[in-house]
C-alpha cells in the first residue's frame, strides 16, 4: 500500500493529505490535528448504527419463519430504508462538505503562484471527497450488508446479493454527491462570484433542509398493491431512493418486469450527473480559478435596514449579536452546530408528519412529550459545544482591552446568548407543533415544563463556562464528538423516556403538577444562583491549556513574577 | 503621564524586555523605536494589559494600571501591530461591537461610527465583510476602533502600516492634532522619517534595553548626527546593511 501511494506525484500526495485536513475541518482543527482521530469518531457513529441494523437483521430471525409474502415486505423495506439512510448520511456529508472540493480563493492565491497544474489541485481535491465518502460507505454498510444478505438472501444468492448492494449503495452515493457538485459548479459558473458566495450558503442550508426532509416526510409505497396504485406513480417516479432502491433489486434479479423502468431511472439520472458533476469541476477549474482572482470576495452592503436588535444591555446586545453572527455566518459552526440541530429538525419533522396524519385533534401524549424533551436538550448541548470553537483567536485582543465589566457581565451575557439561540427557538417550535394538541391546559403546562427544563439545561451547560463564545482556543480532541452525541442519545433519551410518563399523571394531576413545577423552579433558581455566585470570582479565559500532569510543588510561588500569574492560566495574547 | 519604572518581561526566563523606564507625557507624540525583536510590540502589550509584566511597574496619570485595569481601559486606545479583526463582520458591525464593549451610548456612538467611517472613507463598504477588506482598510477600522471612545492615552503600534499616501498624511496630522489637544500619544513605527516629523521625543529600545530616550533635537546635538535615522542606526543596528545585502546576492548567485 505504502509504494502504492508514493507512485503517486508529490505534489498530489501533498494536496491530497491538506484537502482532507480541509474537507473535515477548514480552520477549527490545528495542523496537529488527529486526523485519524476525528475520521474513527465519524466513522463510529455510522459503524454502530450499521452494528444495531445487523443485530436487528439477526434478531429477525429468530422467531417462526415469515411466510414469503411477508419475507418479500421485509425485504423491501429494509432494502429501502438502508438506501435511504445511505442517500441521508451521503446527503449531510455534502451539505458538512459544502465547496470543499470547489477552489476557493485561499487556493488559488497560494496555489496559483506554484508550479502546480491545475489538474492536480482538482484530482487532490476529488481524492479527498471521495475518500470521505468511501468512508462512509464502508462504514454505514459493513456490518449491515452481510446481515442483510444472510438473512434475506441466503447461502449462495447472498454472493449475488452482496456486490448488488455495494454497487447500489456506491451509484446512490454518487448520485447524491454529484448532483450537489453540478448545482454547486453551475451556480459558480453562471454567477458573479460575489453572488455566488452569498447564494452559495443559502444553498446549503435549503440542501440540509431538503434532505432532511426528504427523509422524514418522503411517503412509503412499499407495498405490492401500493407500487401499482396510479396515484403513487409520481413517488416512484420523482424520488432518486426508489430508483435505486430498483437498481439494487435488478442487480440482484429480485425487480419485477414493471419496475425497471424506476431502474432505468437509476442509471441514466447517474449517467447525467457524473457527466454534469464532471464538466462542472473540470470548467471550474479552468475558469473560475482565474474568476476568483478577479473577481474579490468583497460583497457590498445589501439594501434595507441594518439597525441591530437591542437584546439587553449594550454588553449583552453585543456578545448577543457576535455569537449569533459568528453561528450564521461560519461555515465550521454553522456546520457543527448543525450536526445536533439536524436532530432536532428530523424530530420536529417526525412529529410534523404524524401530525399531519392525524385526523382532529389528538390528546397531548408521551410521544409529543418526549421529543420535545430531546430536541431541547440537544439544541442547548450542542450550541454549548460550539461555543467552544474559536472562530479568530489573534482578533480577540479587542475583547480583551475593552473588558471594562466585570466577568460575571460576560457570564450573564453569554446565558442569555444561550437563551436566545437555543431554549428560545426549541420552545416556539414545540409551540408550533403542538397547535393542533388538546386539551389547551395540557399543552399550555406541558409548555411550561419545557421552558423551565430549557433554562436548567442551559445553567446546566454554563457551570465552569468562563468565557465570552467564539473566542477560547480549542484543544484538538476535547469536544469529543463520539461522547457527546452517545452521551445524548443514552443519557437525555433515558431521561426524557422515564420523565414522559410521569408528566403525563401530572398534567391529569393539579397537585403533583403544582409541586413538580416547584421542584424545577427551586432548581433552576439554585442553579442561577450558584453559577451567579462562581461568576463574582471568574476570571475570563481566551486560551484553553492541557492539564498539567506533574504535579508541582509550588516553590515557584515565592518569586513575584509567578506569584502575578493566576493560577492554572497564563494570558493568551502575544505568549 | 504614562510611566514606565523598571519594566522587564522573561520568557521562559529570557528577557525580551529588560528593565526599561521611560514616561510619555500628555501634549507629546513619543515615539517608540527599535529593530525586529528589540521587545517594542511587547512593551505595548503590556502597557495594553493584554500580557502580564515579570517585573517592575506602569503608571498612568500616577495609579498603576493593575490597581484598577477596567479603569485604565476606559481610558486607552489601542491600534495593534498586525490588523487582527473579526473577519466575518462588517466593518459597521465590528466598530459597533466595539462601542457596545465600551458601554458607549447607543446614539452617540452610531452617529460616531458613521462619521469616523465616512471621514476614513470606508462608509461605502461599511456592511461589507471585513474578510474582503484591503490591508488599509484594516487598519482604518483599527485606527476608528482605537479612537471611538475619545481615548486619554492612545498605543499606536505600527499604524501607518498598509496605509495609502493620502490616509497616511491625514493620521499624521491627526496624531499631532490629538497630541495638541492633551492626549498621551505612544507611537511605534519604522519609518523613521514619519517619526521624525511626527514626534517630539523618542525612547530606543534594542535587545530588549533602553538605549535612549529624550527630545530629536537634543539626540541630534548630543550625538552630532544630522538625522534620527543616523541616530538610530548607531544605536540599534547592529550589522552593516550594504555587507550584508551583498552577501544576499553573492548566495542566490551561487
Amino acid at each position: 500500500m505504502r509504494k502504492l501511494i508514493e507512485v503517486l506525484p508529490l505534489q498530489f500526495r501533498v494536496l491530497y493529505r491538506q484537502f482532507l485536513l480541509r474537507v473535515i475541518d477548514l480552520e477549527a482543527l490545528s495542523i496537529q490535528a488527529d486526523v485519524v482521530g476525528y475520521l474513527g469518531q465519524f466513522a463510529g457513529i455510522l459503524i454502530f448504527y450499521s452494528l444495531i441494523q445487523a443485530v436487528g437483521a439477526l434478531f429477525s430471525t429468530l422467531g417462526p419463519p415469515p411466510t414469503p409474502q411477508a419475507l418479500h415486505i421485509m425485504a423491501w423495506h429494509a432494502e429501502h430504508s438502508s438506501i435511504e439512510i445511505m442517500m441521508l448520511v451521503v446527503g449531510l456529508i455534502s451539505v458538512i462538505t459544502w465547496d470543499a472540493t470547489f477552489p476557493d480563493r485561499r487556493d488559488v492565491m497560494v496555489l496559483s503562484p506554484l508550479p502546480v497544474a491545475s489538474r492536480t489541485i482538482l484530482f487532490a481535491k476529488i481524492a479527498a471527497s471521495a475518500s470521505i465518502l468511501a468512508l462512509a460507505i464502508l462504514a454505514l454498510n459493513f456490518a449491515s450488508s452481510f446481515a442483510w444478505s444472510l438473512v434475506l438472501a441466503g447461502m449462495p444468492d447472498a454472493l449475488r446479493f452482496l456486490p448488488a448492494w455495494w454497487l447500489a449503495m456506491i451509484a446512490a452515493s454518487a448520485f447524491l454527491y454529484g448532483s450537489i457538485l453540478t448545482l454547486q459548479g453551475l451556480a459558480a459558473l453562471l454567477l458573479p462570484r460575489r453572488l455566488f458566495l452569498r447564494l452559495s450558503a443559502t444553498l446549503q442550508l435549503a440542501a440540509f433542509a431538503l434532505f432532511l426532509s426528504a427523509y422524514f416526510l418522503e411517503p412509503s409505497v412499499l407495498d405490492p398493491n401500493l407500487f401499482s396504485d396510479p396515484n403513487n406513480h409520481w413517488i416512484l417516479a420523482s424520488s432518486p431512493t426508489y430508483w435505486f432502491f430498483a437498481l439494487f433489486n435488478q442487480l440482484n434479479g429480485t425487480l419485477p418486469p414493471q419496475l425497471a423502468w424506476l431502474a432505468q431511472r437509476a442509471t441514466i439520472g447517474l449517467a447525467v450527473v457524473v457527466t454534469g458533476a464532471a464538466a462542472s469541476l473540470l470548467l471550474c477549474y479552468l475558469h473560475t480559478m482565474k474568476k476568483t482572482v478577479e473577481q474579490p470576495d468583497l460583497i457590498p452592503g445589501a439594501g434595507g435596514s441594518h439597525r441591530s436588535p437591542r437584546f439587553g444591555s449594550a454588553l449583552q446586545t453585543a456578545i448577543v449579536l457576535f455569537s449569533f453572527r459568528s453561528l450564521t455566518r461560519s461555515r465550521q459552526h454553522r456546520v457543527v452546530f448543525a450536526f445536533y440541530l439536524s436532530v432536532v429538525f428530523a424530530i420536529a419533522l417526525s412529529l410534523l408528519a404524524s401530525e399531519l396524519s392525524s385526523t382532529g385533534h389528538p390528546p397531548l401524549r408521551e410521544d409529543f412529550i418526549i421529543p420535545t424533551l430531546v430536541m431541547m436538550s440537544l439544541a442547548v448541548v450542542g450550541l454549548r459545544a460550539v461555543f467552544a470553537l474559536p472562530i479568530s483567536l489573534t482578533a480577540n485582543w479587542v475583547l480583551r482591552t475593552t473588558q471594562l465589566s466585570p466577568s460575571e457581565k460576560y457570564i450573564a451575557a453569554t446565558r442569555r446568548t444561550m437563551l436566545l439561540l437555543a431554549v428560545v427557538p426549541v420552545w416556539l417550535l414545540s409551540a408550533l407543533l403542538s397547535l393542533s394538541l388538546r386539551p389547551w391546559h395540557h399543552v399550555l403546562a406541558h409548555l411550561a415544563v419545557l421552558a423551565l427544563l430549557g433554562y436548567i439545561f442551559a445553567e446546566l451547560s454554563l457551570i465552569n463556562f468562563y468565557k465570552v463564545p467564539f473566542t477560547c482556543s480549542y484543544l484538538p480532541g476535547k469536544t469529543n464528538i463520539q461522547v457527546a452525541f452517545f452521551g445524548f442519545i443514552f443519557v437525555f433519551l433515558i431521561l426524557a423516556i422515564s420523565f414522559a410518563p410521569f408528566e403525563v399523571r401530572s398534567l391529569n394531576d393539579p397537585a403533583l403538577f403544582a409541586s413538580t413545577m416547584g421542584a424545577f423552579l427551586t432548581l433552576a433558581i439554585a442553579l442561577w444562583l450558584f453559577n451567579r455566585h462562581r461568576a463574582r470570582s471568574a476570571v475570563l479565559y481566551f486560551e484553553e491549556l492541557p492539564e498539567v500532569l506533574i504535579q508541582t510543588l509550588g516553590l515557584g510561588a515565592i518569586r513575584p513574577s509567578d506569584a502575578d500569574l493566576p493560577s492554572g492560566r497564563i494570558s493568551a495574547a502575544g505568549e | 503621564m504614562l510611566e514606565l519604572r523598571r519594566v522587564t518581561k522573561h520568557y521562559s526566563g529570557i528577557p525580551a524586555v529588560d528593565d526599561v523606564s521611560f514616561s510619555a507625557r500628555p501634549g507629546e507624540v513619543t515615539g517608540y523605536l527599535g529593530p525586529n525583536g528589540s521587545g517594542k510590540s511587547t512593551t505595548m502589550k503590556m502597557i495594553t494589559g493584554l500580557i502580564e509584566i515579570t517585573l517592575g511597574h506602569i503608571y498612568f496619570e500616577g495609579k498603576l494600571i493593575q490597581d484598577d485595569l477596567i479603569a485604565y481601559k476606559r481610558r486607552m486606545g489601542y491600534v495593534p501591530e498586525e490588523p487582527y479583526l473579526y473577519n466575518h463582520l462588517s466593518g459597521a458591525e465590528y466598530l459597533t461591537m466595539v462601542a457596545q464593549l465600551r458601554n458607549l451610548p447607543a446614539r452617540q456612538s452610531s452617529e460616531q461610527i458613521d462619521g469616523l467611517l465616512r471621514l476614513l472613507s470606508l462608509y461605502d463598504d461599511r456592511h461589507a465583510s471585513i474578510s474582503g477588506y484591503s490591508k488599509g482598510m484594516r487598519q482604518k477600522v483599527l485606527i476608528a476602533a482605537a479612537l471611538l471612545h475619545n481615548p486619554q492615552l492612545i498605543l499606536l503600534d505600527e499604524p501607518f502600516s498598509g496605509l495609502d499616501v493620502a490616509s497616511a498624511l491625514v493620521l499624521r496630522s491627526l496624531i499631532q492634532e490629538l497630541a495638541a489637544r492633551g492626549k498621551v500619544v505612544l507611537f511605534s513605527s519604522h519609518e523613521l522619517d514619519t517619526v521624525e516629523r511626527v514626534c517630539s521625543r523618542v525612547v530606543i529600545l534594542h535587545r530588549g534595553k533602553l538605549v535612549a530616550d529624550d527630545s530629536i533635537e537634543r539626540l541630534r546635538s548630543l550625538m552630532e548626527l544630522p538625522t534620527l535615522e543616523a541616530i538610530f542606526s548607531q544605536l540599534a543596528v547592529e550589522q552593516d546593511s550594504v555587507s550584508m545585502a551583498r552577501q544576499i546576492a553573492d548566495l542566490i548567485h551561487a
